[in-house]
């Protein structure tokens, strides 16, 4: 693709991040694209030209974008870009015809057709899309609870909390205060991203032929991903610790994962709530035995064995994935309650 | 007709309650109605037949597809559409966003082919017009069309309706039951309902659920037949009736074993369910 289509596709891009509810940006389109038609059609490759070398002086899509389009095979964000372009361009909508089977073209204006109707992807899809994920796993991640704004908020309110008060009370050898709070962090995140507690849309999910366990994995990596880079960027923050102030990584890899394995066995709310007891307990002790020292923890065998339990947590969760398959636990439906009073006995 | 699902000996026990007692039951295409009071193992069933939870005991396939093996599990529930009780949705998605995420749950993951799917349900439950609105600005009848056009993602050949008329006020009631009737062409759909008129209005069959256990499997006609000759008019509350109840006219009908000479009154289906509830013995239709 050329500079200059590239441009024309980012000037689609703006449309298509738009996230709106409405077909606005696609109502101006149509106009424009009513101004443009009467400018002719030229031949795709001539179309392909962009604004330096087509009739009419205005961006148009890339031929080879087009082809692809007609193949059906041009993929997101792309596929978008060249969508709301061709509704909006004469020249582009003839320019196609030229590139494409007509059998294959009947497909893709039903396609084009289906396209207007679908709502433009929000502002967390389209980022999404835009570093590569799929655009179906986009809209699965759109679905994860935790993924939204609030929390996201509330996580990083924590850790510049947390790192204003470690910054601030600077004497001892490690940060211990936000050492010991950002394991913690990543572990709700992902408790909070699945189960039939907090996602509404739970019983459907566990139904469909979608497997739990890679809706949970999708979800777990994104969420995940995120918890580390928001504790990694706090740990930026903190450069007088050096290297002592990542040592929340394996712990918090730890804690998850154990959190994660336990939760196919007890349900999506008591192993989280097990994993954080145990890890402030576990801070505790160490506190008090530390002699104002480093934490337990955080020493380079504390971090051996973090490591450790993180892998040995991550191989049962691959051992117990199938039970992600079924609903975790009956009690945590509202349906409990449509049980017989019929003792078994 | 065949049956295209069959179950036999479903036994669910949580803790110390039973929910499923031995359940067994055969279902053909079109609707069939689960009727029975609250706490009946209604939704259990669903749910087991639905995949959601696996029964202690028993079997059960649906279009010829076993649950009790992975691949199994997998065909059943590429051929089911489920809409759970009270189904929530992500308030923050549209109509459209909804059904799609659905659609992708349902592995239809090529872009245009899932639109069109979505476009395709979102019509068939007359929401096109409001396919961008948020679900939290729908109303609940609308709210129950876009579960319904979920559940109808990918032409399932075996659809489990969990009360879905519950809440909607009469207009939205029919409306509902238009789509209900629609989607039992060519396919199987399992309708639980408190509402006896779902029943006489759209199913073909009938179960009726007391505690765990099937009470009744048969036609609507059969279950109203029940009735016969045992319900009547009185001017008081007749206290040998099993149920009875002062009506419009001021006259009280009556359900049970009745006097002689009394004023018998055509019965209802909803006449022979409240018999079927009240201490029968467990009986099948043939």
């Amino acid at each position: 693709m050329s500079g200059g289509d590239d441009e024309a596709i980012g000037g689609d891009r703006r449309d298509t991040g738009g996230g709106g509810e409405d077909m606005s940006g696609l109502d101006e389109d149509m106009a424009a694209g009513r101004s443009a038609s009467g400018a002719g059609a030229g031949d795709a490759d001539r179309t392909a030209s962009g604004a330096d070398g087509s009739p009419d002086g205005r961006w148009h899509a890339d031929a080879e974008d087009l082809r692809a389009y007609a193949r059906g095979e041009l993929a997101p964000p792309r596929l978008w870009s060249v969508d709301t372009h061709l509704v909006a361009c004469a020249p582009c909508r003839e320019a196609l015809a030229t590139v494409s089977d007509p059998v294959v073209l009947d497909a893709g204006w039903e396609r084009l057709d289906a396209e207007l109707d679908a709502p433009r992807p929000r502002l967390l899809e389209s980022l999404l899309v835009r570093i590569g994920v799929a655009d179906h796993t986009a809209r699965l991640l759109a679905a994860t609870p935790v993924l939204r704004r609030s929390w996201l908020a509330a996580v990083a309110l924590v850790l510049l909390m947390a790192v204003v008060a470690t910054d601030a009370g600077r004497v001892a050898a490690s940060p211990t205060l936000f050492l010991a709070l950002a394991p913690l962090l990543p572990l709700a995140g992902v408790a909070l991203s699945y189960g039939p507690v907090l996602d509404p849309t739970y019983e459907m999910a566990v139904v469909s032929p979608l497997h739990g366990f890679r809706l949970l994995m999708i979800r777990t990596v994104a969420v995940l991903t995120t918890g580390l880079v928001l504790n990694g960027l706090a740990t930026l923050a903190l450069p007088a610790y050096g290297l002592r102030a990542l040592a929340w990584l394996l712990p918090a890899l730890a804690l998850t994962g154990t959190g994660l394995a336990l939760t196919a066995r007890w349900g999506p709310v008591l192993p989280p709530c097990l994993v954080g007891g145990a890890w402030v307990t576990l801070l505790m002790v160490a506190h008090a035995k530390a002699d104002g020292g480093t934490l337990a923890p955080f020493t380079a065998l504390g971090q051996g064995i973090a490591g450790a339990v993180a892998v040995l947590a991550a191989g049962l969760l691959y051992l117990v994935r199938d039970r992600f398959d079924f609903s975790p636990s009956h009690a945590f439906f509202a349906d409990h309650t449509d049980f017989s009073d019929r003792s078994a006995a | 007709m065949t049956p295209t699902v069959s179950a036999s000996g479903l036994t669910l026990r949580y803790g110390g309650t039973v929910a499923l007692d031995d359940v067994s039951l055969r279902l053909s295409e079109g609707v069939t109605g689960l009727l029975g009071p609250n706490g009946a193992g209604k939704t259990t069933l669903l749910r087991v037949l639905a995949t959601a939870v696996p029964a202690d005991r028993g079997a059960f396939t649906v279009l010829g597809h076993d649950p009790g093996t992975t691949s199994g599990r997998l065909d059943v529930r590429r051929a089911l559409g489920y809409l759970p009780q009270t189904p929530a949705f992500h308030p923050d998605f549209s109509a459209f966003e909804f059904v799609d995420y659905v659609a992708i749950l349902k592995e239809l993951t090529d872009r245009s082919a899932r639109h069109r799917e979505v476009r395709r349900v979102l019509e068939a439950v007359d929401l096109s017009d409001v396919r961008g609105k948020r679900i939290k600005r729908l109303s609940g009848g609308m709210r129950q069309r876009v579960g319904l056009a979920a559940a109808l993602v990918g032409d399932p050949g075996f659809l489990v309706l969990d009360e879905p008329t519950v809440g909607l006020d009469p207009e939205q009631r029919m409306r509902f039951r238009e789509l209900i009737a629609e989607s039992g062409v060519g396919r199987t759909v399992l309708l639980s309902t408190h509402q006896t008129e779902d029943v006489a209005m759209l199913c073909h069959r009938v179960i009726v659920m007391v505690r765990g256990s099937i009470r009744f499997e048969g036609t609507p006609a059969e279950l109203t037949a029940r009735a016969a000759g045992r319900v009547w008019s009185s001017t008081a509350r007749d206290p040998g009736a099993r149920a009875g109840w002062r009506t419009g006219t001021g006259s009280f009908r009556n359900v049970g074993d009745p006097p002689k000479g009394a004023d018998l009154l055509e019965p209802t289906l909803e006449d022979g369910y409240l018999l079927t509830l009240d201490g029968e013995p467990a009986e099948v239709a043939a």
